[in-house]
Order: C-alpha cells, then structure tokens, then sequence
C-alpha cells in the first residue's frame, strides 16, 4: 500500500485524540493556566454575598470584611492596651493565667510548635537566632535570646515584648493568643536552660534542674 | 434505490458525524471536572511572590501568614502588615515590593487573585481540618516547591468525599513545615535538619462510630479532652461527615 498524506493526517489525529481522552480520563492534566476556570453554573458558584476578603461592589471601601465598630472587639479577640514603651506598666499588667498548668508537657509542646512558627523565622529554633532565615537573609543583630540578658527578663516583660514589639520587633498580638504567648514564654525557658543544646528541650531543661 | 455516490456519501457523513459527536460529548462530559478544569489554574499574582522561596529554602512555616486558619473557617491571606514584618529590613528598597509598600502605607489591601474556591454553597472549614492534623500538603500540594502556586486537587464534591470514607488512604500527616499543632515535641537538633520539617508524621487517624442507626452520614470521632482553655486540642481525623448538611448549610 502507498503511504498517503491522508494516512499520516489521520494517524496524528488519532494519536492526538488518543492522548486527549487518556488525560481526560485519568483527570491528568499537565498543563498549567492563568485563565480562570469556567463555570457552567456560575451564578451557584459564584453568589453575591460577603465571604471573607472578598472584593465586594456593595460597601465603598470594596472590602468585604469590615472595620469593627469603634471601641468594639470580635468575639473571642483581645487587644494589647499598652504601647512598646510601657514597660514599668507592664510589669505589673501582665500576669500569667493562674489555669495555665505547670510542668505540662502539652503547654510546652504548644509554646514549641507556636515558637517555630512564629519566632523561628528571626530566632531560629533554638532562640540563638544565629542560623535564622533572616539572619542569613542580612538583617543584623537579631538579640540571641539565650543570652543571660534575655533569660533575665521577667515573663511579664517577654510578654509585652511579644504583644508590644520592642524596636524592629513587630508586636505579634494579632497573631498570637494570650494564653499561647504564655505558652511560647514556658517554652523560652526552657530554650533558656539548654543553652541552645541541640537535644530535646524538655529532656535536657528536666536533666538540668 | 440511492446512487453509489449518494450511499457514500451519507456513510461518510454518518462517521464524521458521529466522531464529532463522540468528541464533544466526551469533553463536555470529563473536560468540564474539576480535575480537569481547575487543576492547574495558576494565575499571576500582582505581587510575584514565591512560597518557594519563602516555605521551601527560608523554612518559614505556613502558618506564620496564614495565622489563625487553626481558629477560623476561612485561612486567611496575610495583611499587608504580615509582609512588613521582616520586609521592612529585607529588601525594603525591592522594586518587586512596591506595590507592598504602597499597601502598607495606603492601607488599601493587595489584591491578590484567588486560586482555590469551592462554590459558595458549599461551607468548607479550615479549623476543623487543622484541629485533626491534616496537613495544609494534603488539599494544597506541595506548595513548598511551586514558585507561582496553581491549583493541585481537584476541590471537587467527590473528591471531599474519597477523603471523608477513607481517611487513611488520602491524608498527608501533618508535617512542621505547615505549624500544625499535633501534641508533639520535636527535637531541636532535628528541626534543623531542612528534610525533617517536611517529613509527615504519620497521619492519626482515630476510631468513628456512626451516630445514628440507620446513621445517616454522621460520624462521632474520638474528642480530646480539654487540657487548658484556649489552645486548640488536636484530635485525630477521622471519618468526615457524609450527610449533605455538614457542607450544604
Ligand atoms: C521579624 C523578626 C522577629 C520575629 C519574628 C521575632 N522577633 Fe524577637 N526580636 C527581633 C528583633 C529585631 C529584636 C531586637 C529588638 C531590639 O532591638 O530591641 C528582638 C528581640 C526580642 C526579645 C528581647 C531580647 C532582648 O534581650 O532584648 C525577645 C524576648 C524576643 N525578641 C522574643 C521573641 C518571641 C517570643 C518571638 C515569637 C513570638 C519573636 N521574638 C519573634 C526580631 C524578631
């Protein structure tokens, strides 16, 4: 038989079509697309209604989300009343949640899992800060925090320390819990009693005392 | 009774007919799933901002942006204030970061192009899903490695549902990358290890008993007890709820 043009047309058709239906079927797809999906029902899917961050055409600012009414906190929220400066007021305002259980295990791991997502990124893991991204990144002079110093901070002042922020610092208190910045103080501590020993926190903290 | 030309000429047309047909149908029926539609939808985003960099070489944990999605239905986009944490040392003079800078300053948010979306009658709940130690990789993929982060599961209703009737099979253990709270303490000397923080643990998956008999797609998993108030307890996953009121509210 003579090769035809038509023959090598419908061979790559149909080893076209043969790959387009095995992504098909398999759902995979290797392609990526800045365009945005289509919806074949898109007035289900997409509502007019407010969902969090969402543009909305309604309020004029364009947000959906709204500014709290002046003087008034979401549920469940606090806010820190004193400013970086206030450090004497600080002293006596921060007091250490008498339900907080000591020699807790679970409120250590939780200070360790808050401490690593949250202060690890300047403080490294083990608080020396030495090795952090940002360190290596060139931001200079990140504070080891277990230097003699910083162990001789009272837990109140850690505290406002994380819920005022202390020069470049930035306060975390719409980030962090209360009861959970009591937690990353616990943890701290014990960061403290190693010295940055590269072992288990609690283990080595429990050997030392 | 027809020409030989005529016969041929349906026969022919029949064939094509039917192969277009064959076609459409087949990529109206599969072409329009999520699998197919959304995966891989990767937007450009006004700011060019590369989890790649920031999750997979900084280390720097999911949820130090996207906080509070352990407390909240909705994991949140960072603020503005969130990149100025460390951006106001670190290459405060970018030109990639101006339009930060001016959000910052401005205190108008950046409006950053929204990639995962379920239908908006459906009610998906973040907290709920971190409570239970599933890692952000499971839905998300590994984000860690994508530059310009695209869609990676299908988010689809039969997709929710493979995960709710069989766990086991599909959750990625929370890893410490993501900053999901599992009860565990770790090492220091291995967090410092960069393979450790994206290792999982394996996933926890607890026992669930049906609620009602005939159950109607409700399932009562193991609750943690409350050890201090405030602190999300991490409990295990266990088999989702089926009935449509869970997400259809
Ligand atoms: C964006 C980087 C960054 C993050 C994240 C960060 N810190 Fe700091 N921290 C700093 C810098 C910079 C200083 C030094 C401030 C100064 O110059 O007074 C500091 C100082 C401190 C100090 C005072 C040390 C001393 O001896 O004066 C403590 C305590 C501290 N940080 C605790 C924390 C805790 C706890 C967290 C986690 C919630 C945290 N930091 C997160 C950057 C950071």
């Amino acid at each position: 038989m003579k090769l035809r043009f038509s023959h090598i047309l419908l061979l790559g058709l149909g080893l076209g079509l043969a790959v387009l239906l095995v992504m098909l079927f398999t759902g995979q797809k290797t392609w990526f697309s800045t365009n945005t999906p289509i919806e074949i029902q898109p007035n289900l899917d997409l509502q007019f209604k407010a969902i969090p961050q969402s543009p909305n055409t309604f309020f004029a600012d364009g947000k959906s989300l709204r500014e709290p009414v002046e003087g008034s906190l979401a549920r469940g929220t606090t806010t820190y009343p004193l400013g970086p400066g206030d450090i004497d007021a600080a002293e006596t305002a921060n007091v250490e949640p008498s339900d907080l259980p000591k020699n807790s295990e679970f409120v250590l791991a939780r200070g360790q899992n808050r401490f690593n997502t949250f202060c690890s990124p300047c403080h490294y893991f083990d608080g020396v800060s030495e090795n952090s991204a940002i360190s290596k990144k060139g931001w200079a002079g990140i504070p080891n925090l277990t230097r003699s110093e910083t162990a001789a901070l009272s837990n109140a002042r850690i505290f406002h320390i994380i819920s005022a922020g202390q020069n470049l610092m930035p306060s975390y208190a719409d980030k962090i819990d209360p009861i959970d910045r009591w937690a990353i103080i616990r943890y701290l501590r014990t960061l403290q009693k190693v010295e940055g020993v590269a072992s288990n926190p609690i283990a080595a903290a429990a050997a030392k005392n | 009774m027809f020409s030989r030309k005529f016969d041929k000429g349906v026969k022919t047309g029949g064939a094509i007919l039917s192969a277009v047909a064959a076609v459409l149908f087949l990529v109206g029926y599969f072409g329009f799933r999520n699998s197919f539609a959304d995966v891989g939808y990767r937007p450009e985003q006004p700011v060019p901002f590369s989890h790649k960099l920031h999750a997979g070489e900084l280390k720097i944990h999911c949820q130090y942006c996207h906080a509070g999605v352990e407390k909240s239905a909705h994991s949140p986009v960072p603020t503005t204030q969130t990149c100025m944490n460390c951006h106001t040392v670190i290459k405060a003079e970018s030109p990639k970061l101006q339009l930060v800078r001016d959000s910052y300053e401005s205190g108008k948010p950046i409006e950053w192009i929204r990639i995962h979306k379920v239908p908006d009658y459906v009610h998906f709940n973040h907290s709920r899903h971190i409570r239970a130690q599933i890692d952000c990789k499971s839905c998300h993929g590994p984000i860690e490695e994508m530059g310009v982060v695209s869609q990676f599961k299908p988010l689809s209703m039969g997709w929710c549902l493979d995960c709710h009737r069989a766990p086991e099979k599909n959750i990625v253990g929370a890893r410490p990358i993501s900053g999901v709270f599992t009860n565990a303490m770790h090492k220091i000397e291995d967090l410092k290890k960069g393979a450790y923080l994206f290792t999982p643990i394996p996933a926890q998956v607890g026992t669930s008993t049906p609620i009602t008999n005939p159950q109607f797609g409700g399932y009562h998993s193991e609750v943690p007890a409350v050890k201090v108030a405030g602190i999300p307890h991490p409990k295990k996953a266990g088999i989702g709820p089926e009935n449509c009121s869970a997400c259809h509210y």
